[in-house]
């Protein structure tokens, strides 16, 4: 395989790329969304009214305060305030850059165990794979969300709750990344498994290649595919995962909320009418796992093989 | 009146950014109790024009134009439920893999009785009889037992003879055989090739055969239709275009078959490959790789000309045909 | 049939194990059952005594046997929180969580399976597209938040005044939009049957079945999506394959092809992962049953794990492992059963 065929390569599919992207409107529409959500959360610090973390800046006085066109809101808070008189959009903001941060963080995590233990599973078989896979299995089965709690439970319960939430994110990212790996490994294994009977490979063996690099520079980048794939849809998981721990009391602590726990802290005011306080969080997590997904769907529509039939 | 005349038929295929030609402008017809075979490399269209026959082509392909007379009414013009009424009833179809052709999780029985009662007002038990004696005319052996198993305990040869007994079962006119004996072990091809022919003669029920075998074309069908690049490149009776086929493409199929008796011959190969459907050349598709060609191939599709009992399309055959009868002319 | 209930009985056993294992391991890493037990006044003299006595300072080894021969004997010790014994509180939570789990699921199997099928049958029409969009949409929405939203709507209600209310129009609309609420949205309610041992049945009651809908739909609202695209995937599949293709060249009724010979198949995989899915409920339950204040075994392993009642989070986790090892083992019965082409060895013949 010579560099000029794989650049061709390269650009005749990221042409093909670029092609089905520009036609597909939802695709559009569902990045263009996310970029929006991801730059305001990186800028969070400078686009924030307020600084939530800060506790000078909050007045317990403003407290519970409803989005502008509502009665008795007040413009300074365009999304009204919460139970502890924080701006609702600050806290919004900062909310999605901590459940954005953890997504990202342990869909690597995942993805680098994922791709380590899936390669090893995939290239060398036998007892390895045997054992991987059956734990792979059995977290499956136990399903991520549940092993997450358990982990998540048990670290709460060892580091007492103060420690925890210093240092939350490192946890959540830790926790979900760990509980999550079987995910990424399966299909890291199956396409390996795919890949290793072609004869590329055989030719790697007879050129004298050694397996570390047979692995990682020959059969890891035709996996690529389906590991982008499933990492996209991966975020989306990572970031529900996130939320439903700090829903529980088992995630970010409400001094250091993400949207998660944005909407645990409402969910406690909603028979006192406040609703906003957990529903808007509630919609800004929807529409940010929503188009992440979407643009998992297009993408495994666009890089699917079985579409190349024709 | 032909059993099933099939005139001027075209089968497009919907995609993205147009419609792709899969057929255009078939014509042939088959006869009551007639072999009539249908070769052509793989890609030609053979399939798709068996399952047009009962308008069970794969989305997104439909007929796009033509007739397909069978008895006089138009199949291709009439309702899912006017053609059900002959699917399977009065044309049989057999497909190519027998793995993949009957439902994993049903027994043989409930398959072959279920098609019986699609068709038939009469009670599971005299549908059961049926179903028994095509199995014994297929010659299974032990039929009773197998009604009750499924097709995973069948070996492929076995699976097929099902497939067989289930085409006789409503004493169809037509059987349409979709490579039959490709998928199957090669000891056991001549065998089931053997058995299909022998109940087709028996029952004087008229078989379509698609292969890319010559061979077997050659021994056992009457009639031959050669198919390029979704056109019907030559057709007439098989003895005839055997021995002195007319058009290139035929010419160099037959000559890209082994000859027996002679060791260490080169085998001879037909230069390219046939078109995608995507980019079929204009004029004659076949072309780029005749050695004949000239510009006029490359304009338009030629007419068909008859030389003897044979229609050919290729200019090549057409102006020989002329130079010969203007030499008659001549000498007369 | 023999040897498929020993190989899996086997395996059974090994999953027990490890899952007791790492019970264990939790129970013997966490706190220190003594804060619990005995206040801060106790001397460090007489708290070593009592660990001497009750053996917590014995190897991990002898600590694990005395545990597992007490679990095999269904004894999983006390809970703190409760002062009985942890398997007898599990017990008392568990038909509130079965009862939601059994009613979550028969809305998923009753709502999935027609509309996957049709939505595979019919792909091009506007009510399939318009089930694969809310699934779409639905898939995104954390359960935890449909039920908050379900309170809203349909337990606090919804007053709706953005259109003009004196026009005829604006006032359909507000109406349309208003929601009565009124649903409860707290607890099983009062008015529960006794059925046997420690089941109080809401099943047979208007009031405990009104408590159950929430709940029951916000569970089901995070499966179906899934099962509605499941079936629909698998069933597109099955239908692009030669059999279907060949029952039609049979002349068969559509009908019998969609539903008899393709859903046939359609349903063996969507077992197999609906085995799995139920593994994943349980895991919902958790969250449903804290938006609801559920009293079922979710709720009662959140509050343990605030309160730190280890020996009820550990009782928790082992009957959580044996439910999961139960309902797969059944599951593979169930598919066995179904499929022809695996004979009860657990291998395909």
């Amino acid at each position: 395989m010579t560099t000029a065929t794989v650049s061709r390569w390269d650009r005749f599919r990221e042409s093909f790329f670029w092609y089905s992207f520009k036609r597909d409107k939802v695709a559009v529409i569902s990045f263009v969304v996310l970029m929006l959500m991801v730059l305001s959360a990186v800028f969070a610090p400078l686009l924030a009214p307020a600084d939530p973390y800060d506790l000078a800046q909050i007045d317990i006085l403003n407290s519970e305060l409803p989005p502008v066109g509502l009665d008795g809101s007040d413009p300074a808070f365009p999304l009204g305030t919460d139970a502890q008189g924080r701006d609702l959009l600050s806290t919004i903001l900062y909310g999605t850059r901590v459940s954005l941060m953890i997504g990202f963080g342990a869909v690597v995590l995942q993805a680098v165990l994922g791709i380590l233990f899936g390669l090893l599973a995939g290239y060398l078989g036998g007892k390895i794979d045997a054992v991987l896979m059956r734990i792979a299995d059995v977290q499956l089965s136990f399903s991520t969300l549940m092993v997450a709690i358990i982990v998540g439970a048990v670290f709460k319960a060892s580091f007492g709750n103060l420690m925890f939430g210093e240092i939350a994110i490192y946890m959540l990212i830790f926790i979900i990344g760990v509980a999550e790996w079987p995910q990424i490994a399966r299909t890291v294994r199956a396409s390996v498994l795919a890949e290793k009977k072609k004869e590329y490979v055989d030719a790697a063996k007879v050129m004298g290649f050694g397996t570390p690099r047979i692995m990682f520079r020959h059969i890891l980048p035709n996996t690529l595919s389906p590991i982008f794939v499933i990492a996209t849809v991966q975020i989306a998981n990572a970031i529900i995962s996130e939320a439903a721990l700090s829903f529980l009391g088992l995630g970010m602590p409400e001094t250091q909320p993400s949207l998660g726990s944005l909407i645990k802290s409402g969910f406690d005011y909603i028979q006192s009418g406040s609703w906003w306080i957990t529903l808007i969080p509630g919609l800004v997590l929807v529409v940010l796992v929503l188009v992440i997904n979407l643009l998992g769907d297009w993408l495994r529509d666009v890089m699917n093989p079985r579409l190349y039939k024709g | 009146m032909a059993l099933l005349e099939v005139k001027n038929l075209d089968v497009r295929f919907a995609v993205r950014g147009g419609d792709l030609t899969a057929l255009r402008g078939i014509s042939f017809t088959l006869d009551k109790g007639e072999r009539l075979g249908l070769v052509g490399e793989s890609g030609a269209g053979k399939s798709v024009a068996a399952f047009s026959i009962l308008n069970l082509i794969a989305k997104p392909g439909y007929i796009a134009g033509g007739q397909i007379l069978f008895e006089g009414r138009d199949l291709a013009a009439m309702s899912e439920r006017e053609l059900r009424k002959i699917r399977g009833n009065r044309i049989a179809m057999i497909f190519q893999d027998p793995m993949m052709t009957l439902n994993p999780v049903l027994t043989i029985g409930t398959q072959m009785v279920e098609a019986i009662l699609a068709h038939r007002k009469i009670s599971k038990k005299e549908a059961r009889a049926i179903a028994l004696d095509r199995l014994q005319k297929v010659q299974i052996p032990s039929p009773e037992k197998r009604l009750d198993q499924y097709p995973h305990e069948l070996s492929g040869g076995m699976r097929q003879r099902v497939i067989i007994a289930i085409a006789l079962l409503l004493d169809p006119e037509i059987i349409i055989a979709d490579e039959p004996t490709t998928a199957l072990d090669v000891t056991i091809q001549a065998e089931i090739m053997d058995l299909l022919l022998n109940l087709c003669e028996q029952e004087n029920v008229a078989l379509m055969l698609i292969t890319h075998d010559l061979g077997v074309v050659s021994q056992v069908t009457q009639r031959m239709l050669v198919m390029y690049s979704g056109r019907i490149i030559e057709q007439g009776p098989t003895r005839e275009i055997i021995n002195d086929a007319q058009h290139p493409y035929t010419q160099g199929l037959i000559n890209a078959l082994p000859q027996m008796g002679e060791p260490g011959a080169r085998l001879f190969q037909i230069p390219g490959s046939m078109p995608s459907l995507k980019n079929v050349p204009t004029g004659c598709p076949f072309h780029p790789r005749c050695s004949f060609a000239t510009d006029h191939c490359k304009r338009a599709m030629p007419e068909y000309v008859r030389s003897g009992n044979v229609d050919v399309a290729c200019y090549e055959v057409a102006n020989l045909i002329e130079q010969e009868k203007r030499m008659q002319e001549a000498e007369s | 049939m023999l040897a498929f209930l020993v190989q899996r009985i086997s395996q059974a056993v090994l999953v027990m194990f490890v899952i007791s294992l790492i019970a264990f391991a939790i129970q013997d890493g966490l706190g220190d059952p003594l804060q619990e037990m005995v206040g801060m006044s106790v001397s460090a003299e007489e708290r070593e005594a009592i660990r001497e006595e009750l053996g917590l300072n014995d190897p991990f080894l002898v600590q694990y046997l005395r545990f597992a021969g007490k679990a095999v004997q269904g004894d999983l010790g006390n809970s703190y929180f409760y002062s009985k014994p942890a398997l007898e509180v599990i017990a008392e939570h568990l038909p509130a969580t079965l009862e939601l789990v059994i009613g979550a699921s028969l809305m998923i199997i009753f709502l999935s399976v027609p509309i996957g099928v049709y939505a595979a049958i019919r792909p091009q029409a506007w009510l399939s597209k318009f089930f694969m969009g809310v699934s779409t949409v639905g898939i995104s929405i954390p359960v935890f938040l449909t039920a908050i939203v379900l309170i809203q709507l349909f337990s606090i209600g919804v007053t709706v005044s953005w259109f003009p209310d004196d026009t005829g129009w604006g006032q359909w609309l507000n109406d349309f939009f208003t929601t009565e609420g009124g649903l409860p949205s707290y607890g099983r309610g009062d008015d529960l049957v006794h059925l046997f041992g420690t089941w109080e049945s809401g099943l047979f009651t208007a009031e405990g079945l009104a408590h159950l809908i929430l709940p029951c739909v916000s569970l089901a609202s995070i499966m179906l999506p899934l099962f509605i695209r499941l079936i629909r995937a698998e069933m597109m599949e099955v239908l692009q394959s030669d059999y279907i293709r060949y029952a039609r060249a049979k002349g068969l009724a559509a009908g019998r092809i969609n539903f008899l010979h393709a859903l046939k198949n359609t349903m063996l995989p969507v077992i197999t992962v609906g085995g799995v899915q139920i593994g994943i409920m349980v895991a919902y339950t958790i969250l449903t049953e804290t938006v609801f204040q559920w009293p079922g075994l979710g709720l009662m392993f959140l509050e343990a794990i605030t309160r730190s009642d280890i020996p009820l989070i550990v009782a928790y986790l082992m009957v959580v492992g044996l439910i999961f090892v139960i309902t797969n083992t059944l599951v593979d019965l169930i598919y066995g059963l179904v499929n022809p082409t695996v004979k009860l060895t657990g291998k395909k013949a």
